[in-house]
């Protein structure tokens, strides 16, 4: 990684520093890609926003996102796909996590391949030779 | 003297590696009907395929971030997403050429109808990619490769004239029986063919699966300037191979019998083994490369856990994605589709995507976020630029060109 991590509140541009960045786990794993983020008041109101109102991302959103951010539209929020931002951890050229990507729901589709699928071929959980 | 070792071993995998069924394809067509004329298209390509792999390597070393999520992260998720099917696409076809060209090859030793083998192959293939660890894939393929040095020794066994040969190489011309829009399309193939798109996402990505720091950086310069350039050589051998015997008596026959052919009459019944066992080599590690970067060009976009370094089971998606297109790659080989054409397809076609991968990876190499200090200097810029200006006009010209010549005519 290059520079250190970006210091307590330093500037960081949404869309330049945010999306599309690769997140990892507490141990490295990929997770997946900052689709999109999801965004709400500091004081939790809702729409619509006065001038004055402090924004803050509250999470990473991915899977449905994806496809919004590709095709535009919204995605019903049920569908939403979410890591919560408190489980961040660092800021640097990747968003790093403080938990295992395990524990977190959006990652049911890599471990449903793998309970289904690959876990299941003979020398799927051994380490290559 | 282990670090002689090492990195003598490196420079020898880059040789044995470079050449895959696109150079083995396209050299021998064009050297049987071009001669050397059309040399300078594969020098043009290998110094911009040392260029890029050497950037990519860089950037991998320094950010720890491979090609696709660079690609990923400048573009965004709609150009990035264009460029993903693209780019996934015509690794898919490069993929189905490659394991086809391990079937043509051991049915130039067998005489088994190539079909038979495909199977064979798509099996091989995924054994090694699901049980084999990457550096013991990388050098075994590469090493083996290194049999393909006897189509330089062919060469030099024929005795040509080398004056004729330095002269079709140096004052390149149209030969009389074939057009101008050939000659060019011939080109912007051989182009392609050296800077095929998956060398970059298996260089880069091998840079992360290898944990390369910015100290492995001079290792990877030696590898790439030394190695691929001498890689290039035996791309060139192909095409003077060609020369000498077949464009002379003037003749075209199926691909791959058009390399063996003249090391045969060099070299006898020992070259022709020598050389077949090469061509598996060659081609078994590039359906290895071409197999990696399927998944890694997929997972990286997707921000999923890919590489030969976790098991299988932490890289579930990575490995579905492998498995899914290699069968799709024997099954496009099982329709009876002539690989030679899919070869011929894949490389224009590589042309054509160029651009899409090697201007990110610019633009990255120049970012101090990513870079800290090692961004690309003057003369690395001032190269790199200079070379996309070249991929941009083989890209803009290859299906025009395509459609002109009827692929080749």
């Amino acid at each position: 990684m290059t520079g250190d991590e970006r210091p307590l509140g330093a500037l960081v541009d949404a869309r330049l520093h945010l999306l599309s960045r690769q997140v990892l786990d507490d141990d490295d794993v990929p997770v997946t890609t900052a689709d999109d983020l999801e965004l709400a008041t500091a004081d939790g109101r809702d729409l619509p926003l006065t001038g004055d109102d402090e924004v803050v991302v509250t999470a990473i959103l991915t899977g449905p996102s994806l496809l919004t951010r590709v095709f535009g539209g919204r995605a019903p929020r049920s569908h939403d796909s979410a890591v919560p931002w408190r489980d961040v951890a660092a800021l640097t050229t990747v968003v790093n996590l403080a938990v295992t990507w395990e524990s977190l729901d959006v990652t049911w589709p890599e471990r449903w391949v793998r309970n289904r699928v690959v876990g299941r071929i003979p020398g799927g959980r051994h380490d290559p030779r | 003297m282990s670090k002689l070792l090492g990195a003598a071993l490196g420079i020898l995998t880059a040789i044995g590696g470079f050449l895959d069924i696109g150079d083995l394809v396209t050299s021998s067509v064009v050297g049987s009907r071009f001669g050397l004329s059309l040399a300078w298209a594969t020098v043009l390509g290998v110094i911009g395929i040392c260029l890029f792999a050497q950037m990519s390597g860089r950037v991998a070393a320094v950010s720890g971030r491979a090609t696709f999520e660079i690609v990923r992260e400048r573009l965004g998720p709609r150009v990035g997403g264009a460029n993903l099917v693209a780019s996934f696409a015509i690794n898919l076809l490069t993929l189905t050429a490659e394991v086809g060209g391990i079937a043509l090859s051991l049915q130039l030793a067998s005489s088994v109808d190539h079909r038979l083998w495909v199977p064979v192959a798509l099996v091989a293939v995924w054994l090694v990619l699901w049980r084999v660890k990457f550096q013991v894939l990388e050098n075994v393929a590469g090493l083996l490769g290194l049999c393909l040095v006897v189509l330089a020794v062919a060469v030099f066994l024929l005795g040509p004239d080398w004056g004729d040969l330095a002269h079709q190489a140096l004052a390149p011309v149209v030969p009389s029986s074939e057009g101008t829009a050939q000659y060019l399309y011939y080109a912007v193939a051989l182009f392609g063919a050296a800077m095929t798109p998956y060398e970059v996402f298996f260089f880069s990505s091998g840079a992360v699966e290898e944990g390369w720091t910015p100290r492995d950086l001079a290792q990877s310069r030696v590898n790439v300037l030394v190695g691929f350039p001498l890689g290039g050589l035996l791309s060139l051998s192909i095409a003077a191979l060609g020369a000498i015997v077949l464009l002379p008596q003037g003749i075209q026959t199926n691909a791959l019998s058009q390399v063996a052919l003249p090391v045969a009459e060099a070299g006898g019944k020992l070259a022709l083994v020598v050389l077949i066992l090469g061509m598996v080599a060659a081609t078994f590690g590039a359906a290895l490369e071409t197999g990696l970067s399927s998944g890694y060009t997929l997972a990286q976009y997707f921000g999923w856990s890919w590489g030969k370094k976790r098991r299988p089971a932490q890289a579930a998606r990575f490995h579905l994605t492998m498995m899914i297109s290699l069968l799709v790659g024997a099954g496009i080989l099982m329709t009876g589709v002539d690989p030679v054409k899919v070869t011929e397809f894949s490389v224009v076609f590589s042309a054509v995507a160029l651009p899409l991968t090697y201007v990110p990876i610019l633009l990255v190499a120049n970012d101090p976020e990513y870079m800290g200090d090692k961004v690309n200097g003057r003369l690395t810029n001032l190269l790199g630029s200079l070379m996309l200006v070249v991929v941009v006009v083989a890209a803009v010209a290859a299906i025009p060109l395509m459609i002109v010549t009827g692929a080749g005519g």
